[in-house]
């Protein structure tokens, strides 16, 4: 009875009721948004790199590390000597190891030395492994293999020539060894898509002809001389490594950070990983509680309509208190028609972000890399939703208790 | 010729000295750290901790009472499952134990024997024949569990806090076939919820 009530009033209102709902409904929807996101994005961001055990590098921060090679971005950590590289690759508990030279770039994009194990071993999103969508991995030293975004952003195709140039904002271009691109790698989102993967003898063999970072003048080795040099680099960035079974990790790990010849660091992606969104996570939280204050600015715009429904609902409650009705029905009937609102609002908020993730996910995964999982809703949403309704009928209480008050008082005289 | 001798010897000495690797671990009291890799059904842990968070003191044991406190702290950490606590439904047995009071950067402090004197009387619990004057000292334990059912392995509760109670966190690492994690456990919350790891 008082349902329909409740329904029949705020028929008659559509046209506030229907604004009060829609600002419910996008402030849940953002809410419900920014979670999304945040939880995508953290998703994400640990997807980056999965069944590596250990990264080694030169000893600094694990965060640097990381970020170094892995995102390829921060400051560049020292290299680690070709030696101590052979020395940890022939340690027993390492089953795979993949080294990784950085420092070099092609327009925009850095350029990484790497041997063809790269391929195999380089994990993401929960052990998907690289694809190519064109061409064949690098089996010649001035063969290239180009991450999906590299190819978009600068259109190259397979067979193209290249130019790799010498540090990362450069103006001096290896113009004189002519790389080639023999394949190109499939969409991964991760910063593998903005990478120029070249083998660990290619890095060496850009520098033939050069020294003190200069071009030596007038000295152009020809490719086929330069094939036939060694080309063993001297030192790498980076390594990945495998162990034969998680129990030796720490042990790896422990044996690589007390390694006496040289300071070397070992860190566990996954660890660092959740280091580095330690840090991230802060702004992610301030995100989510300007939301939240949107989600609590529309119920008190809510409330605020209640409000100002009251004075020209005062004969309509007087008419319900001759017909009998308590006060208390009066106070239930404001408290029931905010939650309804509250519901209706929260519900089409709900609806809204599904539409606006249908629209966006292939968006948002072709530009940031950012997958968004459409799925039924959780139960933190589920509750987040209740606690909308909640809180509606919480603000409600205060129009509906002055509307008690004065359906006591002046419920039967109205003066107008 | 004579004279000679202890010249080539100081010579030959000397790069031996420079070559030495001087490098400590990190030593925060109140933090140890706790880690923890599962393969199948083994688990191997590895614990470190300050002596300040086991033993209250540092210093190399001297009188009885300290000596003894380090040996009960010994036998404490060679029960793991009594500090470390895993569902019974686990069915965990620990098939290895092993704990050690190590003396951490005394080696190489080989000037400062020349000054310090009170530090010879030990006849440390530690293998090293160190002075400890500037050096820190941390308890380390490994373990190896076996597991009837590694998947009931849900949570893990740590009355290691009320056991040692100048401890206040404890870093815990896991490493599984599926990566690698890191929690913080802290005094006031000793448990840790495992569930989804395994």
């Amino acid at each position: 009875m008082i349902l329909r009530l409740a329904i029949a009033s705020l028929g008659a209102r559509a046209l506030t009721v229907a604004m009060t709902i829609l600002a419910i409904a996008l402030s849940v929807a953002l809410f419900l948004g920014v979670e999304k996101v945040r939880t995508g994005a953290k998703a994400s961001f640990a997807d980056t790199i999965s069944g590596t055990d250990l990264i080694v590098g030169a000893r600094s921060g694990s965060v640097q590390l990381l970020l170094y090679s892995v995102f390829r971005i921060g400051n560049a950590t020292n290299n680690v000597t070709w030696d101590s590289y052979l020395d940890i690759a022939s340690q027993p508990q390492v089953d795979w190891i993949v080294p990784i030279s950085l420092g070099d770039s092609h327009r925009q994009f850095r350029v990484m030395g790497t041997t063809t194990a790269f391929f195999d071993r380089y994990r993401y999103r929960q052990d998907r492994a690289l694809q190519m969508s064109d061409g064949v991995v690098m089996d010649d030293l001035f063969d290239t293999v180009i991450g999906a975004d590299v190819a978009a952003t600068l259109g190259y195709a397979v067979g193209d020539p290249i130019v790799v140039a010498h540090g990362l904002a450069s103006f001096t271009e290896h113009a004189d060894q002519p790389f080639r691109i023999s394949g190109i790698l499939a969409k991964t989102g991760t910063p593998v898509d903005r990478t120029v993967v070249v083998s660990l003898e290619a890095i060496e063999a850009i520098h033939v002809d050069w020294q003190g970072g200069a071009q030596i003048p007038g000295r152009a080795t020809p490719p086929d001389t330069i094939r036939a040099m060694d080309l063993q680099p001297s030192a790498i960035t980076a390594a990945l490594i495998g162990v034969q079974s998680p129990l030796q990790t720490f042990a790896l790990q422990r044996a690589i950070n007390e390694y006496p010849e040289e300071p070397l660091l070992a860190v566990l992606p996954g660890v660092a990983l959740q280091e580095l969104w330690a840090i991230v996570g802060i702004a992610e939280t301030a995100l989510l509680g300007v939301s939240a204050m949107v989600v609590v600015t529309a119920l008190i715009g809510m409330m605020a309509t209640i409000f100002s429904s009251l004075n020209e609902r005062r004969r309509e409650m007087a008419i319900f208190r001759a017909m009998g009705a308590r006060p208390a029905t009066i106070l239930g009937l404001l408290v029931l028609e905010a939650m309804l609102m509250a519901a209706i609002g929260a519900t089409l908020g709900m609806a809204l972000l599904y539409i606006g993730l249908l629209i966006l996910q292939p968006v948002l995964d072709g530009a940031f890399g950012l997958w968004l999982p459409i799925e039924a809703p959780t139960m933190r949403e589920v509750w987040t939703m209740v606690g909308v309704v909640g809180a509606g009928a919480l603000v409600s209480l205060v129009p509906a208790i002055r509307a008690y008050r004065l359906s006591l008082a002046d419920g039967m005289t109205v003066k107008t | 010729m004579k004279p000679t001798i202890p010249l080539l010897l100081a010579i030959a000495a000397g790069p031996a000295f420079a070559q030495e690797t001087r490098q400590m671990d990190a030593h925060e009291h109140g933090v140890g750290s706790l880690n923890i890799a599962v393969d199948g059904s083994t688990l191997a842990m590895e614990f470190h901790a300050p002596g300040a968070d086991i033993v209250g003191f540092e210093y190399v044991a001297e009188t009885d009472a300290d000596r003894a406190s380090v040996e009960e702290a010994v036998v404490t950490l060679g029960q793991p499952l009594d500090l470390f606590v895993v569902p019974t439904a686990a069915g965990c047995t620990v098939t290895q134990a092993a704990a050690e009071l190590e003396v951490e950067g005394a080696h190489d402090d080989e000037e400062m024997h020349g000054e310090d004197d009170h530090g010879h009387a030990e006849e440390g619990h530690s293998d090293e024949d160190d002075d400890a004057a500037a050096s820190h000292t941390e308890f380390h334990a490994e373990y190896q569990l076996d597991c009837t059912d590694p998947s009931a392995l849900t949570e893990m509760t740590f009355p290691y806090f009320e056991t040692f109670e100048n401890a206040r966190e404890l870093e815990v690492q896991i490493v599984t076939g599926s990566g690698a994690q890191a929690f913080e456990v802290m005094r006031d919350t000793p448990s840790l919820d495992l569930s989804g790891l395994f």
